[in-house]
This record gives C-alpha cells, sequence and structure tokens, in this order.
C-alpha cells in the first residue's frame, strides 16, 4: 500500500459528477504515476475541467474517490492544495499588481515558497518583474501563469490548456518549460486539445470523451492499437488496375482519384512496409509509372476519430 | 501572509484611478459646487438711494437701511428713474431706490428698481427694503406701533446650507466608495478569474475577504479625515462633533459596504454589478437627505426614507455637529445603523459564494 501511492500520485475511482440535471463525469477512473507527465485530450464539453478541479480540490464529485499524493482530496483540500500548483486556463491575476508583487502574493499563502525573481528568470521574465499583466503578449502571459502555479515547488502541477492561442513558437517555448518543471521532479498533469501536443510532450495521454475516459495509453501504443495506423498514398501517371488494388493483402479503405498530378491510390494498412512493396510490385508489373508515394504514421487524431467517432478539431 | 495580503489589496484600490476618484475627488467636487452656490459665499447688496439726506425723512430712510447687515447704502441725491435704472445696468449698484422729492410734509412716491439675479436674493433684498421702509413711514408719522415685533432664533447657533450639506456630502462620498468600489472589485475578482485561482490556494476565502474589507475600510478612513478636513476648511462644522462624527460615519459605512458585498454576490457581470450599485445609491442618496431635508419630501416618501440607513447616518452626523446635540441623544439613530450593519452582514454571508456553480 505504501509502496503504491509512493509511486501514484494520482488516484482516481469511479468519480461521477452531475450539475443538476446534467452529467459532466460519469465514472471516471485513473491512476497518474510520479514524474510523468500526463495528458488528458478531449473536445470541450468532455469533462477535462470538471476533472481536473475534482482533483485540484476545487469541485467535490458526486460520488467516487480521488486520492491526490496520498491524501483523499474531499477530506483535506487545504494539505492537497498547499502540495499541488495549478494553472488556469484564462490568465486570472489581479491586474493593478506587478509581476513580481503576484509572485510574492501567491507565495505567501503556502509555507514554503520559491522567491519571486528565481521564478520570473526560470521563464525569461525577470526583466518584466515591474510590469503589469496587461502589457504581457499573449506567449508572456502564459509563461507567466506557468510559472505562479510553481511558487510553492509543487509535488504535482496541473496545467490547463497551457498553449491555446499561441504561435507555434511560443508553444514550442512552454513545451520546453513543461518538460522543465517534469525534469525538476515534479509530476505534469496537462489537458489539452492540441493533438500533436499530446503526442510530444506527454508520457501517458487519456482520451475523455462524453464524460467518461474512452482510451488511456503511450501515445504510441494508442497508435498501435489502431486496427490499421499507417496511410498509403500512390500517384502514377497511367491507372493501377482497380481489381488488382482491391484485391491487395493487408490494405483497407481503399480510396482511388485523379488528381492533377495523376492517378492516386489511397488506403490504410497494418504492415506498410509489406503493402508499399507489393504496390510497387504491381505498378512495375502494369507498366505504371509512379510519380509519388507517400508513408503516414497515424496520429493521435486518427485515435480519436476510431474511439469516439468524431473529430477532435476542425 | 497577512501583511503582504492586505498590502496587495490596498495597492489594487490605491492603483484604480477610478476608485479613488470615487472616494475622494467626487465628493470634493461636491463639496465645491455647494460651497459656491450657498447663500453665505454672496457678498453684500449694494444698494443706490437717491433722496434728500438733508431732509428729517431722507435722513431717517439712510439710517434704517444702513442697520441692515446685507445692504451696502450708496446715497446719491438728484437721480430720476432712468438714470438709476443705467447705474444698476452699469453694475454700479444691484438695486436702487428712488425716492422722489416733494414738499417736506406731503407724501412722497418712490420706486424700488431690483438687479440682483438669482430669484431668492431678489426676493429678500426687495422684502427687507419694503419693510424698512414700512417701519420708517410709521416711525415718520408718530403712531405707535399695535405690533411690535422681535426676531430671535430659535438655536444659539445659525447654521447655514453649507453647513446642513457638508455632512451629507461626507455622507454620500463614503456610501458610493463604499458600494460601488466593493461591488466593483469583487465582481472583478471573480470576472478575472482571481477569485478562482485564489481557490486552487490552501489560502481560507475568509483571509482573502478580509483583507479586501480592511483595504476599503482604510480608504473609507482617509475619505473621512480628507473630507472632514476640507469641509471644515471651506466653513462647515464637522470637527464640533468631536470623535463621535467620525465614528457614526464609520458604523454607516460598515452597511454600505456589506451593501456591495450583497450586490457583487447576487449580479452577475461587472457592468450589471456597477449598474445595481448606482441603482441602489443614487436614489439614496437624494432621499435620505444628503443635500436637502427630509422634512421636505412627501409624506408617502418619507416612510421610506425613515428605513435608509443613510438618513440615519446624516441624522447622527447632523446632530452631534451642526446641532450641537451629545452622543447620547442620538440612540435611535445609532440603534438604526446597528442593526442595519448586523443584518446587511448575516445577508452578505449568504449572498457571496466564493464558488461560481
Amino acid at each position: 500500500m505504501t509502496e503504491r501511492s509512493a509511486s501514484q500520485v494520482i488516484e482516481a475511482r469511479g468519480l461521477v459528477k452531475r450539475y443538476g440535471a446534467i452529467t459532466a463525469l460519469s465514472g471516471v477512473s485513473a491512476q497518474v504515476q510520479r514524474g510523468e507527465i500526463f495528458g488528458i485530450l478531449g473536445p470541450n464539453g468532455a469533462g477535462k475541467t470538471t476533472l481536473v478541479e475534482i482533483l485540484e480540490g476545487l469541485t467535490s464529485p458526486t460520488e467516487g474517490t480521488a486520492r491526490v499524493l496520498g491524501i483523499e482530496v474531499t477530506e483535506d483540500p487545504v494539505a492537497v492544495k498547499s502540495r499541488i500548483g495549478v494553472q488556469l486556463q484564462a490568465s486570472s491575476y489581479h491586474q493593478y499588481l506587478t509581476l513580481r508583487e503576484i509572485l510574492d502574493l501567491f507565495g505567501s499563502f503556502y509555507p514554503k515558497h520559491v522567491p519571486a525573481m528565481d521564478l520570473l528568470e526560470r521563464v525569461h521574465l525577470a526583466d518584466r518583474a515591474g510590469a503589469r499583466i496587461k502589457t504581457l503578449s499573449g506567449g508572456m502571459k502564459q509563461r507567466f501563469s506557468i510559472v505562479a502555479a510553481l511558487v510553492n515547488e509543487p509535488e504535482l502541477v496541473f496545467f490547463d490548456e497551457p498553449t491555446a492561442g499561441l504561435d507555434p513558437d511560443a508553444r514550442l517555448d512552454l513545451w520546453d518549460i513543461v518538460r522543465d518543471v517534469r525534469e525538476a521532479g515534479a509530476t505534469v498533469v496537462i489537458t489539452t486539445h492540441y493533438m500533436e501536443e499530446a503526442q510530444a510532450l506527454c508520457d501517458r495521454v487519456a482520451f475523455m470523451n462524453a464524460g467518461q475516459i474512452v482510451g488511456l495509453d503511450t501515445p504510441a501504443g494508442l497508435i498501435r492499437s489502431l486496427h490499421a495506423p499507417y496511410r498509403v498514398a500512390v500517384t502514377s501517371v497511367t491507372p493501377l488496375p482497380e481489381a488488382a488494388v482491391r484485391a491487395l493483402p493487408g490494405a483497407e479503405e481503399i480510396e482511388l482519384s485523379l488528381s492533377a498530378d495523376g492517378h492516386v491510390v489511397r488506403l490504410r494498412a497494418q504492415d506498410a512496409p509489406a503493402v508499399t512493396a507489393a504496390l510497387t510490385t504491381l505498378a512495375a508489373r502494369e507498366g505504371a509509372r509512379l510519380v509519388d508515394l507517400a508513408v503516414q504514421p497515424a496520429s493521435l487524431e486518427d485515435v480519436f476519430l476510431n474511439v469516439t467517432g468524431r473529430k477532435l478539431s476542425g | 501572509m497577512t501583511r503582504i495580503l492586505f498590502s496587495s489589496s490596498l495597492k489594487m484600490l490605491t492603483r484604480d484611478r477610478q476608485a479613488l476618484f470615487w472616494a475622494l475627488i467626487f465628493p470634493l467636487i461636491f463639496l465645491g459646487v455647494f460651497r459656491l452656490f450657498s447663500g453665505d459665499a454672496a457678498g453684500a447688496t449694494r444698494l443706490i438711494v437717491s433722496v434728500d439726506a438733508t431732509s428729517e425723512r431722507g435722513r431717517t430712510l439712510v439710517d434704517a437701511l444702513s442697520q441692515v447687515g446685507f445692504l451696502e447704502v450708496d446715497v446719491r441725491p438728484g437721480l430720476d428713474e432712468d438714470s438709476a435704472r443705467a447705474l444698476v445696468i452699469d453694475d454700479e449698484g444691484d438695486a436702487a431706490l428712488v425716492v422722489d422729492p416733494a414738499a417736506p410734509n406731503a407724501p412722497a412716491n418712490a420706486v424700488l428698481l431690483v438687479g440682483v439675479r438669482d430669484p431668492i436674493g431678489r426676493q429678500i433684498t426687495s422684502a427687507a427694503i419694503a419693510s424698512v421702509v414700512d417701519r420708517v413711514n410709521l416711525s415718520l408719522t408718530k403712531v405707535p406701533l399695535p405690533i411690535s415685533m422681535t426676531t430671535r432664533p430659535v438655536q444659539e447657533k445659525t447654521t447655514s446650507f453649507f453647513q446642513f450639506v457638508a455632512p451629507g456630502i461626507l455622507g454620500m462620498g463614503l456610501m458610493t466608495f463604499a458600494t460601488i468600489s466593493l461591488a466593483g472589485s469583487l465582481s472583478r475578482y471573480r470576472e478575472e478569474g482571481v477569485l478562482r485561482r485564489i481557490r486552487a490556494t490552501p489560502l481560507a476565502p475568509w483571509r482573502f475577504f478580509s483583507s479586501v474589507l480592511a483595504a476599503h475600510l482604510v480608504i473609507t478612513g482617509v475619505q473621512i479625515v480628507f473630507l472632514t478636513f476640507i469641509a471644515q476648511m471651506l466653513g462647515a462644522d464637522l470637527f464640533s462633533g468631536g470623535i463621535w462624527a467620525p465614528l457614526i460615519a464609520l458604523l454607516g459605512t460598515v452597511s454600505f459596504l456589506n451593501i456591495g458585498v450583497i450586490i457583487a454576490g447576487r449580479v452577475r457581470g461587472r457592468g450589471a454589478v456597477e449598474g445595481a450599485a448606482n441603482a441602489v445609491t443614487l436614489p439614496m442618496m437624494f432621499l435620505s437627505g444628503s443635500f436637502f431635508p427630509v422634512a421636505s419630501l412627501p409624506p408617502v416618501m418619507q416612510a421610506v426614507v425613515k428605513v435608509l440607513p443613510l438618513t440615519h447616518m446624516l441624522n447622527a452626523l447632523r446632530g452631534v455637529t451642526i446641532e450641537g446635540e451629545s452622543i447620547s441623544e442620538q440612540w435611535p439613530a445609532l440603534l438604526v445603523l446597528l442593526a442595519w450593519a448586523v443584518g446587511s452582514f448575516a445577508v452578505a454571508r449568504v449572498a457571496f459564494r466564493f464558488q461560481d456553480d
């Protein structure tokens, strides 16, 4: 038991949250291990925020239990709050205080805290110590709200959509900061609806949809679980015979079309090398000159589409 | 922790220009404007008198007119009505009294030309001169006076309009700042997500709340000192209540702060909150006798007015200052204020929730 609670930072069992007639969470169970970056992915309204708020001690569950850092959250939310760090979606800080004053203020709520200037240096905001939130760029605001979640040197940090609305450069910047946080020894729980973010950052990912976890594994494991994870596309000057293409072993969801570049065959496969070999052999036999061949591994987007039947973004 | 929390709350207020405007500048403007309009700011009325000052009639009239405190008599014999009017138009005087030259014992006609622009001043000037003329008439005809009247003030102290209105402006300033600014900052804390962010820390909500209230009370204290001194400099009488006047003001402000908390707790959205706070304080400012006596309101309104905390705060304030009463005479007003403070606190505790759901 002690061994388990040492490695398990979060243990949620059968969490249900109802607001009147609306069910935001319908039975969520999950464990988060010490030192990992754990992603929670899902569309708006999937229940990500509700789940995270229960774990942070901001909302109490209608049913179920949550142990965070070995503490039952509903029994001692203050003990949990003093050991975790929380970054909220909006940059929710005092508009008339400077960055340094805000960090001093939040630091004063905890038994131990990191000096404000050390924190600001960590996210390259030391030169803005005397500035106010509203004078910062979007990326700076997010960096600040992340570092404000670290004032108490938390063992577990929650980041709620930290890169929402940022340009690619600022996003890469924030990923480095999140990785630094984990390197420094904290466990990170991050919600996002960017698939590539989850894929690039997270050790494990939980997919949420309609108040439930519909898939939980490493990003690679989730992709492997797909029946035919690879997308293969070949373009030829003359068409390949349709019957022969449809007869290719291991090819699924085959589509033939005509584009400006030539005749295109798109398909999905479990064994990409075998299928591409068969395709090139077929083309050589038919004397069709290939102008393009592309093999694409599946992404988390495909996994999400597969488990929920709906697209996450766009 | 408490020190940083409190100083942060105070910084949030003192760096908010709008809050400071409502706290200090808004009531200051009112003090200035009412001081300018107040009757005692106007100087004497200059009266040109055209009469033969060597005759008994002329001498008696000029003597009697000179005794009226606010008249500055300028004797210019030999004017006719037209030339006297020209002088008043040229602002040589504010009014002119032209008495026709007549034989010593024959009745003489007199014309009063009044150039005073404000209507109350015009009436006062005309009435005062008419009564002087009546008195001179009676004394010259040597008829014994059937009724002889002496005027005595009811109160030892005479109160000017500005002295009446200064406590009203102090009360108004305290109320508008307490209610509007507190409701505004609480709803801003909510809207900007500061409340939610603070809930995610181990800080107890009451500590946060107390720091915001304490910061507002500090500004209230600054308001009381600042406005009392300015009003006193302008001729009001707020010092005469001693320590009691500020204490009454503070007691009343407690209710206004609670009302601000209730509004922020029950109304959603910052614009709506500020609107609601104005909708509560504006009528109260006019109904509770900030600028004119409550007695001048129709009886139906007076029933409503007697319930409002500002009414009782102003009654007690005026009691200990301009009316020179003791604090113990204010017990009914103080009791109502105390009931308001306790009652509104109880409602505020229930009405305002940290959590949104």
